[in-house]
């Protein structure tokens, strides 16, 4: 099996972080609490729990190097969480939203971080030292809808949103004094604190998860319609591919290497999508094995089961016994990331959790097929 | 995609679409129903607006469901590109609430959820811009 471990922390799990030396993990039980279990033992402890937020925790991100922790929720707050010896300190960010913010990420240098929110705006927050406060800048006017996800380019200033409005964009998040003019940005070193780089109009309904490849040369985004969606060189001369999707949508991706993309949603079985040697992205197969046989035989037994009723009729019952052999997660997944110590060009090993409470550990390393893609 | 033309267009696609209609009679007197098919199919939906054009297209689209007997025979023969696009005529063809209609696109949607999967009903639902 490509899942190494399967741990049901809650009835239902809207995100969850690692802590840096993977020892850690912070999750939201779907409530305005985050909880931070630690491994010990082969058993999981709860060691912390951080309250301070009124409702949902929307977004959690721990940062690599300097063990922040940072959350969202649907109060409109963001709280920077910091390891002190009486345990963790909040320290309110205000990011002057009216409406829910719905996720959150750290950038690559940590100096920064941003927070994708129901207001139709991006805060990218960063710190003052000489105010010791957080200070939180909106892109404002280019979103049409909620942002419902974010993704940090590796130089530290691009920024990828999707909407609920469909369309994914690439903004410049250039703070001066906070950036060096001479980090590897190329020609982005230019472009003013929310200029929008690129927009891409190629979904015509809700979007989702959007994520670089380790180099930031790919980037991959989801649609509600069965969708996932290819950008090369993103800029004026951006080449796009589509690959449609036989099973239910995405909700997030991951690059886990230049050539290789996992996606999580609906389906509650991962999804691995490849590039070829010409850069030409197609499905490959899910992770977990349960589907791979027997999907179209499901889709069948379903349909007839719908006709079975109906018509009144038992002749199409037959399949209604039938179990489902049951896989890693029982319902949607909704968050994945990978299980890293530090930010590397290809990951094996990654953990996804969903509307089912639990997190999974998923390893490539026994998927010989999949290896030749890192 | 989905270049929205202007109104006075409208005349120029109502001939495209009688133009086509023409085709699918005479491909339908040859006994070749997965043909006109994919003719009905193509250029579907109109980029326009404009529901009268829609509506046009429709009737030329049902013509050809109308006309296929084999259902098995038509998925050997229709190739995947068409079956985005055939779903959401089918869908069109179940809210009209005609029993023959309902019948013949309940029959073609069992078939093709197979072929295509769910993710062909979600493109279809999901599709608020290029509507049909």
């Amino acid at each position: 099996m490509a899942a190494t471990s399967v741990h049901k922390f809650a009835q239902c799990i809207s995100c969850h972080a690692w802590s840096p030396d993977l020892s850690m993990i912070a999750f939201c039980p779907n409530n305005s609490e985050v909880h931070i279990y630690k491994l010990s033992e082969d058993k999981w402890e709860k060691v912390h729990v951080l309250q301070k937020h009124d409702q949902i925790v929307s977004g959690i991100d721990w940062s690599y190097r300097s063990n922040k922790i940072v959350t969202v929720s649907h109060d409109r707050n963001s709280y920077v969480w910091n390891q002190e010896a009486t345990g963790w300190v909040p320290t309110l960010v205000i990011l002057r939203l009216n409406r829910a913010a719905l996720c959150v990420q750290w950038s690559p240098k940590e100096n920064k971080f941003a927070v994708g929110s129901g207001a139709k705006t991006v805060c990218i927050c960063y710190y003052e030292q000489e105010n010791n406060w957080w200070v939180s800048k909106l892109i404002r006017k280019r979103h049409d809808s909620s942002v419902t996800s974010i993704a940090w380019h590796p130089n530290n200033v691009l920024l990828a949103t999707t909407s609920t409005d469909g369309k994914c964009r690439v903004f410049s998040t250039f703070i001066k004094g906070v950036d060096a003019k001479d980090s590897a940005m190329g020609n982005s070193a230019d472009t003013k604190f929310g200029e929008q780089i690129v927009q891409l109009d190629l979904c015509f309904c809700w979007a989702f998860g959007v994520r670089w490849s380790p180099s930031g040369n790919t980037l991959a985004y989801v649609g509600h319609n069965s969708m996932i969606y290819f950008v090369d060189e993103v800029g004026p001369s951006a080449a796009a591919q589509s690959v449609a999707i036989r099973d239910l949508p995405l909700r997030d991706v991951l690059f886990l290497s230049e050539r290789m993309v996992v996606g999580v949603g609906f389906d509650c079985n991962p999804m691995v999508f490849v590039a070829d040697e010409s850069g030409l992205w197609s499905f490959l197969r899910f992770l977990d094995e349960r589907k791979s046989a027997s999907s179209s035989a499901k889709y069948g037994s379903q349909f007839s089961e719908a006709f079975g009723k109906f018509y009144g009729q038992s002749k199409f019952s037959a399949s209604n016994n039938v179990e489902q052999s049951r896989g890693a997660h029982d319902n949607c997944i909704n968050c994945i990331l990978p299980l890293a110590k530090q930010r590397k060009s290809s990951v094996t090993r990654f953990t996804t959790s969903g509307l089912d409470g639990k997190i999974v550990t998923w390893d490539l390393q026994k998927q010989e097929d999949l290896l030749d893609y890192l | 995609m989905a270049e929205i033309v202007e109104a006075d267009n409208y005349e120029g696609i109502i001939t495209r679409i009688e133009h086509k209609s023409r085709k699918i009679e005479s491909l339908l007197k040859q006994y070749k129903p997965v043909e006109a098919l994919k003719t009905a199919l193509e250029g579907s939906p109109p980029k326009t607006k404009d529901e009268r054009c829609k509506s046009a297209n429709w009737i030329v689209v049902h013509r050809a469901i109308m006309a296929i007997k084999d259902v098995d025979s038509l998925f050997s023969a229709l190739d995947p590109e068409y079956y985005d696009i055939l779903m959401k005529y089918l869908y069109r063809g179940l809210s009209t609430g005609d029993r023959p209609t309902c019948d013949q696109c309940l029959r073609i949607h069992e078939k093709l959820t197979e072929k295509a999967g769910l993710g062909c009903i979600l493109r279809c639902l999901a599709d608020t811009l290029n509507t049909v």
